[in-house]
């Protein structure tokens, strides 16, 4: 039987023909896929054994070197125990501007905190979330169920078996993390307490909206101005002043 | 049907707490609990007064705090099981250095979500819209607590309304926030002090309430003024786009 090879006459081509499958199903995919899968797919159409896990990662890095290399705007993140592609951050004004959104997407901070105890603490049940936060937390659970943050994912043996919560797939790719082993650390109260810079700390912590905290939130500013589409050319001048230094930034 | 503005989308009870012992510079383990008891009921009033959604949860926190002040005025104070004495506030420090530690994670989570959402798949134009709904911008530059401070002092000096007062509801937060959209389009930032300066306690209040939603939209800012009774309103660019003459974004404040 033919194989697919034939069809790649390049010849210099970088990309193995795992890396092409992989890349085409992760492009194609609206979630993320996990490499199994990609392994799968691969091997039935094939006809070949299976490649194991490390080989789709090895396939992945390849695609994403070039990628670099080659100055494109997209990337293969392994989210959600799984693999999406993505664009990277220096073109996020463009897709903004092109998409009509007004501002950096934020969920409030009463959903916030729900998520942070459910993420923490699953399962959890509904009142354990509400003792922590002290306030219903009804309207917050369900709003982030709504948006498929949160899930129902079993029954607690309390009495009345009250419903235990835990975060989804879609939180994890949300946020960007591989599992929930990538969570933040939740910091020890006595490591809040023993901080040398507690006082500060204390500061930022306990008054998050408070007017002395406008520093502590001035780093991480995202850029709301989109540069106007005044014919700048893609690659260059990727965000406005303000946006210097990412972390991602490809070098 | 009379549209509420829904106070946990802003502070809680424990969040109270912490103001409080933000701003006397308390320290954690000996808070002054009969005072901050007190305190803490003089809040709940003029919450209930402003009649926000979710004061049932500061009322149960009042409670608390009442028992917690009861107990420490007991002559021979509670021993556990080694005869040494139980500090009554023990367990409600233990619950707000919790809450810390969670308010933490939130905000270090939330840099997450706002870094991963510069990064683009493909379909975000139609799977994201439902979060771009739900994308609230918080007040920024003042807790909700320094605004109810101030709005406490306004209320108290605010002439009486009219007794005979038989339209129960004079104002709507709709057509509030049609006058403070008005103001802040020739004057911002602008002062709320100014804004409803010798208007009766329900227009006061209903203002408020609007000032509270327009933020939440994120219409404008709120930052405090020097004095205490008073603090500003800044216009924001979405001042302009956001709708308010429809009133009431429905999308997530319906009752089911």
């Amino acid at each position: 039987m033919e194989t697919s090879k034939s069809t790649s006459t390049g010849g210099e081509s970088a990309v193995s023909h795992l890396g092409q499958v992989a890349e085409a199903l992760i492009f194609g995919a609206d979630e993320a896929v996990r490499p199994e899968r990609i392994a799968e797919v691969f091997a039935d159409v094939r006809g070949v054994d299976r490649p194991s896990n490390a080989d789709v990662e090895r396939a992945i890095d390849e695609l994403n070197g070039l990628y670099e290399a080659t100055g494109r705007s997209l990337r293969i993140h392994p989210w959600a125990e799984g693999y999406r592609m993505a664009t990277i951050p220096e073109v996020a004004p463009y897709l903004k501007s092109f998409l009509d959104l007004q501002r950096t997407r934020r969920l409030s901070r009463s959903l916030m905190e729900t998520l942070a105890v459910v993420a923490y603490k699953q399962p959890v049940t509904k009142p354990e979330v509400d003792f922590v936060r002290g306030v219903d937390s009804d309207y917050a659970l369900r709003k982030l169920m709504e948006l498929e943050m949160v899930d129902v994912v079993g029954r607690s043996d309390a009495v009345g078996r009250p419903l235990f919560y835990g975060t989804s797939n879609t939180f994890l790719e949300k946020f960007g993390m591989r599992n929930l082993d990538a969570l933040p650390n939740l910091r020890e109260v006595e490591e809040l307490l023993s901080d040398p810079a507690f006082s500060s700390e204390k500061a930022r912590l306990l008054m998050r909206n408070s007017l002395f905290d406008i520093d502590a939130h001035a780093s991480p500013q995202s850029p709301t101005e989109l540069p106007g589409g005044d014919g700048a050319d893609l690659p260059a001048d990727p965000a406005p002043p303000n946006g210097s230094g990412e972390p991602w930034s490809g070098q | 049907m009379t549209y509420r503005v829904r106070l946990d989308q802003f502070e809680g009870p424990l969040d109270l707490l912490l103001f409080f012992i933000q701003r006397d510079e308390l320290d954690i383990y000996d808070i002054p609990v009969a005072r901050i008891a007190d305190e803490f009921l003089e809040y709940v009033r003029i919450l209930e007064q402003i009649d926000l959604d979710g004061v049932g949860d500061f009322l149960y926190m009042a409670a608390v705090l009442i028992n917690i002040k009861a107990r420490m005025l007991l002559p021979s104070p509670e021993l556990d099981e080694e005869g040494e004495p139980i500090d009554p506030r023990a367990e409600l420090v233990e619950r707000l250095l919790e809450y810390v530690r969670y308010k933490e994670a939130a905000t270090s989570l939330g840099e997450h979500f706002e870094r991963r959402s510069e990064l683009f798949t493909r379909g975000a134009a139609s799977a994201d819209d439902q979060l771009r709904l739900a994308a609230k911008p918080i007040v920024e530059s003042a807790s909700l607590f320094d605004l109810v401070s101030a709005l406490r002092r306004i209320l108290t000096e605010a002439p009486e309304d009219e007794a005979h007062d038989i339209e129960a509801e004079a104002y709507s937060i709709e057509d509030q926030q049609a006058y403070v959209r008005a103001i802040l389009l020739r004057e911002s930032p602008a002062s709320f002090l100014a804004m409803v300066m010798h208007r009766s306690k329900s227009f006061i209040i209903t203002t408020f309430l609007a000032v509270l939603e327009m933020a939440r939209q994120g219409a404008l800012t709120l930052a405090m003024a020097g004095t205490e009774n008073d603090f500003f309103l800044e216009a924001t660019e979405d001042l302009e786009t956001v709708d308010i003459t429809d009133g009431v974004p429905h999308t997530d404040q319906e009752p089911d």
